[in-house]
């Protein structure tokens, strides 16, 4: 992935998702200040406080732990993207579904490397019409989910393995390439303080109907 | 045309030695006292004093006492002696020489009306740590099935400046794809004659007449550097062979050249020397970027290397795949629709119920056969009362012209036969493939037969006249897209001469790049209808058999392979053509 590209895609993804929250933080505290009289005594608030912290930092630790998924794709680091994984999570990339981590080594760094699986997630950016990301921390503070929307770039490896397929294979060359949009939805939880994947699904959104005129 | 006094051992088939570091340092020592040439060098540096910066690579400082000794400091360092050679091309001057003691050395290009410069670094002894480095990036294991590679020539490329304390100017050299597509035709003064072909921006293509053989061009992994609009540094490496390297400039003004050429022949002595060269251009084909891509600025060197890759079988290993593991057509399944036969032609299928004897000349083969249905047949050599089951496809790619084909006897080696119709003359074909050549088991070789067929409803054949081997198609240059999409499975095949035919793998922004070459046969059929032959000899075995209708520019054939991976299989081919253009080699190999 070239720089321009980290920069017009993933990167001013997340860097958006970031500045909400920002945004969202800041207008609490702003909150705090102008009711002063009506609020809670410091000591009281602490462990609300502490709460929203925790929160915080867990929805980054998320957010990080996505991202790290979807450069190891894009980079074709695919043996940093399994262990991001429960030794028995489920993942499913566009229909390619498997369960256990020693699966999904097996769908990324045999089939995906290989370009032996039928179809292949080879980019990700954002859209312009987006919608906005959706993390939800549980109240045990150890499991969550997310829905993270984005287009993927779906490659259909070149088929065959004759001479011809091999050299362009060589290039880096696939059969097909094109940009579907879609979303992400995964489930976390959180051990010894880090959190993992237990699911990853990827679906593509259905194609939108242009509008009829009444 | 040349007199034929080269070796008949094609280079892909010549065993090079796997020398060792120290056997490449004492072959490289006489290189200390710089190259030799017919031509007289240049004195244009002599006395001089040449400092060179480079964006990012080595900075050279020279100073040169007479036409064929200098000292250079490289980087700031020591200054060592070392003899050279230097060629003017009309004022753009290619300088020689290696540093003694050692497997590096420079060739460099400097242009004094700009000051800009190119440096080739090249050593020796190299291969194991850039095919080790590779590989981890592509986290794969490294390749060493062939040896070290010791003996192949790597180089580093640095664009540059003459330093001589004014400003810097802002330019530099640039790659370029302003050659792609031109062939040429060269002879040098060291009585060398050769034909390149540059269809790639990655790859050249190229047959040393007088040396290596007229019959099979050699492809090998080539960088082009623009200097203007006429003149151009050429660089390639001999990389699956004798690791020779080769940098010249071409001026297509004069058409003329200045080159060196460094390496270790197939006696592994030292080949270094400068030559000079006149030239004619043999053809400009089409290219494929969209207008405005110069490709100045390219991805990574890349590498086909199929002598590593290729899977060398057994005897034992081949007569289990072809006896245990030989499937025709996916056993009536079909085939090739995912592979090489996206754009294959529609099934013909009238024959079912029919009976002919294809009948071929001098002692070749007679087959009779009873077509039981549009996937099935029976066959027998006449004369045998035994009828064989067969699975079998075939196409119409012409009017009334049909092509099948099936496997023969489970036997070792085992064949197959691809048979040509003609219904409008009572002609047939017959190629057929068999496994196994002198070289290697897993590969394939054909054997064209001529002859007529009887059949009834068929015309009756002619006494005299046949299909035959043909070199209307020498020159010539066509893009095949075996698939839907873009690029798809593209190719494009240049069959540079009557015996051999190139393969050029088109990059992603529709330039040319990996590019392989092998032996191959030209037949006619019809006016603009030929069955043209390849098998990718030490590159993965396969025969490739194909009935082109440049009427249509569509094809149908099939192609017969053995590995580990399928077994024997025999499979159908059909694409899309497009006609990139041709190349005025006959005059060169003595065909007019």
């Amino acid at each position: 992935m070239t720089e321009n590209k980290m920069n017009g895609t993933r990167r001013a993804f997340f860097v958006r998702g970031g500045a909400v929250l920002g945004a969202g933080v800041a207008t609490a505290a702003a909150a705090g200040v102008l009711l002063p009289d009506a609020a809670p005594a410091v000591p009281d608030r602490l462990p609300q406080l502490q709460r929203e912290l925790t929160s915080h930092q867990d929805r980054e630790s998320i957010r990080q732990l996505h991202r790290a998924f979807t450069a190891a794709i894009e980079n074709q680091t695919y043996e940093a993207a399994v262990e991001l994984f429960e030794p028995h999570a489920d993942l499913n990339l566009s229909g390619l579904s498997v369960q256990g981590q020693p699966a999904i080594r097996r769908l990324l760094i045999t089939q995906y490397r290989q370009q032996q699986a039928r179809v292949l997630h080879s980019a990700y950016r954002q859209g312009p019409l987006q919608q906005p990301d959706l993390i939800a921390i549980a109240a045990d503070g150890a499991h969550a989910t997310a829905t993270f929307h984005c287009d993927v770039e779906l490659s259909t490896p070149l088929p065959a393995d004759s001479t011809l397929a091999q050299m362009a294979r060589l290039q880096g060359q696939v059969a097909e390439r094109h940009w579907e949009a879609g979303r992400f939805e995964a489930r976390y939880v959180k051990t010894d303080g880090q959190w993992k994947m237990t699911a990853l699904r990827f679906t593509s959104s259905p194609p939108s109907r242009p509008q009829l005129l009444p | 045309m040349v007199t034929r006094t080269y070796r008949s051992l094609q280079m892909h088939r010549i065993p090079y030695t796997d020398l060792t570091e120290a056997q490449v340092t004492q072959a490289l020592r006489p290189a200390a006292s710089g190259p030799s040439s017919k031509s007289a060098f240049s004195d244009v540096f002599a006395g001089k004093h040449l400092k060179i910066v480079t964006t990012d690579g080595p900075r050279l400082d020279y100073n040169f006492r007479n036409s064929h000794e200098l000292e250079l400091s490289e980087n700031g360092g020591k200054a060592l002696k070392a003899g050279y050679g230097a060629l003017d091309s009309r004022g753009l001057i290619l300088l020689s020489h290696m540093i003694p003691g050692s497997q590096r050395g420079y060739e460099v290009v400097i242009d004094p009306r700009t000051r800009l410069v190119t440096v080739f670094e090249v050593s020796f002894s190299g291969y194991a740590a850039a095919e080790t480095a590779a590989a981890v990036e592509a986290k794969r294991a490294p390749q060493f099935k062939n040896g070290h590679r010791n003996r192949e020539a790597q180089r580093k490329i640095w664009f540059g400046y003459v330093d001589d304390g004014s400003a810097a100017p802002a330019a530099r050299h640039t790659y370029t794809n302003r050659l792609e597509g031109k062939g040429m035709h060269w002879r040098q003064d060291n009585d060398i004659e050769l034909l390149e072909f540059y269809v790639s921006i990655l790859y050249s293509n190229f047959i040393e007449l007088t040396r290596f053989g007229g019959e099979m061009t050699i492809c090998a992994p080539t960088d082009y550097i623009m200097v203007n609009d006429h003149q151009f540094i050429y660089s390639r490496i001999e990389a699956e062979f004798s690791g020779t390297l080769t940098v010249q400039i071409i001026d297509l003004f004069e058409m003329s050249q200045k080159g060196v050429r460094l390496g270790l022949n197939e006696k592994d002595e030292l080949e270094y020397y400068m030559y000079s060269g006149n030239g004619e251009t043999t053809g400009q084909i089409a290219t494929f970027e969209v207008f405005g891509n110069n490709a100045e600025t390219r991805g990574p060197r890349r590498l086909y290397r199929p002598l590593e890759t290729f899977e060398v079988m057994t005897d034992d290993e081949v007569k289990d795949q072809v006896l245990n593991h030989a499937h025709a057509f996916g056993d009536g399944h079909g085939s090739g629709a995912a592979g090489m036969g996206g754009y294959k032609g529609e099934l013909i299928t009238k024959f079912a119920g029919k009976s002919l004897t294809a009948r071929m000349d001098n002692g070749g083969p007679v087959i009779q056969y009873e077509f039981t249905d549009a996937k099935q047949l029976k066959w027998r050599y006449e004369g045998n009362s035994n009828w064989r089951d067969a699975w079998y496809e075939m196409y119409e790619p012409d009017e009334d012209l049909y092509f099948f084909a099936h496997l023969l006897d489970a036997e070792f080696p085992r064949s197959c036969a691809m048979v040509a119709l003609d219904m409008k003359n009572g002609l047939s074909t017959i190629v057929k493939g068999t496994t196994g050549t002198s070289f290697r088991n897993n590969e394939t070789h054909p054997t064209y037969y001529f002859g007529v067929f009887q059949m009834e409803g068929a015309p009756t054949p002619p006494q005299y006249l046949r299909h035959g081997m043909t070199d209307e198609m020498v020159g010539e240059a066509y893009t095949w897209n075996y698939s839907p999409g873009n690029p798809g499975l593209t190719s494009m095949h240049l069959y540079a001469t009557p015996s051999t035919y190139s393969w050029i793998i088109f990059q992603p922004d529709g330039s040319g790049g990996l590019q392989w070459s092998s032996p191959g046969w030209y037949s006619k059929l019809r006016d603009g209808v030929y069955i043209m032959a390849w098998v990718e000899e030490a590159c993965n075995g396969t025969l490739g058999v194909i009935l082109f209708n440049r009427k249509i520019m569509h094809d149908a054939g099939f192609g017969y392979h053995v590995g580990r991976q399928g077994g024997l299989s025999l499979s159908v081919i059909g694409a899309r053509a497009r006609h990139a253009g041709r190349f005025e080699v006959k005059k060169h190999l003595g065909l007019i």
